[in-house]
């Protein structure tokens, strides 16, 4: 969209010419998202403090610089609110209060749970319940919140039939990217780039949800390969006690909560389906409709409600926003989406095979969700540029593609993983760059392999 | 009869110690308390959005290797109790070998990439404990 461009060009033109690539303020803005961006990926600081730091200076230099020359000024306040995509921020503001309250009845560690006990101890069966329901509650939630409700149980149920938890933990943070791809709430490139487009849920789910799918297949016959020797060491009789343990971790806390939120989750779903019909409606007013409703219904604590929001989410969303706007108002990124053209000799299918597999490796080395939200703007330049990009929006499912799965090839490519090396951590396993990118970057190649095909052919 | 402290976590490195503190504790009579620290360090430096009580998950994770090793020390006919804490875990350690009166301190020294802890900084650290508990500290 071109909505973004659209957005944007007006009131910048004030600010800073943007074709203009000659200017201090190109230099600046590159080299404040650079800081950003290193900063986030090697972790030298928290994320949100690195990007609230790179949209301060933004700003900073754009007032007290501009003020003392003009070539300085990269984006005014106004122009900074303007560049924030507030239906992103609403959306995730909205599906952590439905998830939290969701969370709070264990709904999904009893659901695993279930499957834990219909598998009777075949480990090869526990694995694939897992994987496939951390895949699926990735799609429908988030991917770092699949990982939080479902790898601490998955190390227990691991642990309990005498199987190292990594050959089940790896593939659950695989399948988490995958089936995070499927929707335009799974993963946040998705919901970056589905937002920035203003597709609509069902849209998003026709056409990304196939390649999900058959991704999430490629994984279990990857994993199956891989791990077959270990599933089949694994003991089958677990003692009663632990049995017992796990069982009764994993009830139901609140039957009365948990019908009211799988209700208002519901007709959550079904607005993100209908929101198309009522003028377009974004889905972050649907999201956050949702969560008002199971406020009103549950009456929780809303002290206690405010603090499970989480705001340091929002504000390092917030901030990479305007970092990357201050890059793209000075002409930055257009110099950078000119390049691509050359290289892809104006052709859409090399374009977009260029895309998915840059960012594909971009998001293995570095964070995926900076990487998104600056390759977007290249994006919007090359669909509006190469003959047939508007029509097939190639451009944009590569880069969501791209950046969903490439996030796999190694920790630090996004949070579900990161997070995950944390909690086996406190089960005592390290696992460690190479040990993760055994996995990972064979399923990255598998799946970019797989999106490549299925983008030159359906699209 | 003394108190063994062994700080444990779940992986296979883990039950090696675990042994060695059930066997000590044989050969002395002693009781064993299992330790588990839950430490959300981990959650620091990212910003996704964390709306899940991760420190209740990690508490019944806790539990879990807790009443594994438990089990394992029982069918060995050695007294037990196990103990989960929150926080930093070596300020912790030393918190529970002075608050439960421990006079043996077990660690397990790292095994490989699937240790939780650096060998370099393990001898200081038992050492450290020593020095602020008088526990004599042993590391298998």
């Amino acid at each position: 969209m071109v909505n973004s461009i659209t957005i944007l060009s007006a009131p910048l033109v004030s600010a800073v010419n943007p074709s203009s690539m000659d200017g201090i303020a190109v230099f600046i803005s590159v080299g404040i998202f650079i800081f950003v961006f290193l900063t986030i990926s090697f972790h030298l600081l928290h994320e949100t403090t690195a990007a609230l730091l790179g949209a301060v200076t933004v700003l900073l230099v754009t007032y007290i610089g501009g003020h003392y020359n003009p070539d300085l000024r990269i984006l005014t306040f106004d122009d900074a609110m303007m560049v924030v995509d507030w239906n992103v921020i609403f959306l995730i503001m909205g599906m952590m209060i439905l998830m939290s309250i969701l969370d709070d009845t264990n709904v999904f560690k009893w659901l695993a749970f279930r499957l834990y006990s219909l598998a009777k101890g075949n480990a090869w069966a526990i694995a694939v319940s897992l994987i496939l329901l951390t895949g699926i509650t990735s799609a429908f939630l988030n991917d770092v919140t699949a990982i939080l409700m479902l790898v601490p149980l998955s190390i227990q149920m691991a642990a309990a039939i005498g199987l190292n938890p990594m050959v089940i933990v790896i593939p659950e943070v695989l399948a988490s990217n995958i089936g995070g791809a499927a929707t335009l709430i799974g993963d946040p490139p998705s919901t970056i780039v589905g937002s920035h487009i203003g597709i609509s849920f069902t849209d998003y789910l026709v056409n990304m949800a196939p390649v999900a799918i058959i991704c999430m297949i490629a994984l279990l016959v990857f994993n199956w390969f891989q791990y077959r020797k270990d599933y089949g060491d694994a003991k089958r009789k677990v003692s009663k006690t632990l049995t017992d343990q796990l069982a009764s971790d994993a009830q139901i806390s609140d039957y009365v909560t948990l019908r009211k939120a799988l209700i208002v989750a519901l007709l959550t779903f079904i607005g993100f389906f209908v929101a198309d019909i009522f003028g377009q409606m974004p889905v972050g007013v649907v999201a956050l409709s949702g969560a008002a409703f199971l406020i009103v219904w549950v009456k929780p604590d809303m002290h206690h409600m405010l603090r499970e929001v989480n705001w340091t989410t929002l504000l390092f969303f917030i901030g990479l926003f305007i970092v990357v706007g201050g890059m793209e108002a000075t002409g930055a990124i257009e110099w950078v989406a000119a390049q691509v053209i050359l290289l892809a000799g104006n052709s859409l299918d090399k374009a977009a095979v260029l895309i998915t597999w840059v960012a594909g490796i971009s998001s293995g080395i570095v964070a995926n969700i900076p990487f998104t939200i600056a390759a977007l703007p290249v994006a919007d330049y090359l669909t509006a540029n190469i003959p047939g990009g508007t029509e097939s929006r190639i451009i944009y499912w590569a880069l969501i593609l791209g950046a969903d799965f490439g996030g796999n090839a190694t920790y630090l490519g996004s949070a579900p993983n990161i997070v995950a090396v944390g909690l086996l951590s406190q089960a005592g396993i390290r696992l460690t760059f190479s040990r993760f990118a055994r996995d990972g970057v064979p399923v990255t190649v598998l799946t970019l392999i797989i999106a490549t095909i299925y983008l030159l052919i359906r699209y | 009869m003394g108190l063994i402290l062994c700080a444990t976590r779940g992986g296979e490195a883990s039950y090696r110690t675990q042994q060695a503190a059930i066997a000590l504790a044989k050969e002395q009579n002693d009781e064993i308390a299992f330790l588990y620290i839950i430490d959300l360090s981990f959650l620091n430096k990212t910003a996704a959005p964390i709306v899940v009580n991760i420190e209740n998950e990690l508490d019944q994770m806790g539990r879990f290797f807790l009443l594994m090793a438990k089990e394992r020390a029982i069918e060995q006919g050695v007294e037990v109790r196990t103990i989960t804490r929150k926080g930093i875990v070596q300020e912790e350690i030393i918190n529970a070998v002075l608050n439960e009166g421990a006079t043996q301190v077990v660690l397990g020294r790292p095994a490989g990439e699937l240790s939780a802890f650096q060998t370099s900084s393990l001898q200081t650290f038992a050492d450290e404990i020593e020095r602020e508990t008088k526990a004599i500290t042993i590391l298998v």
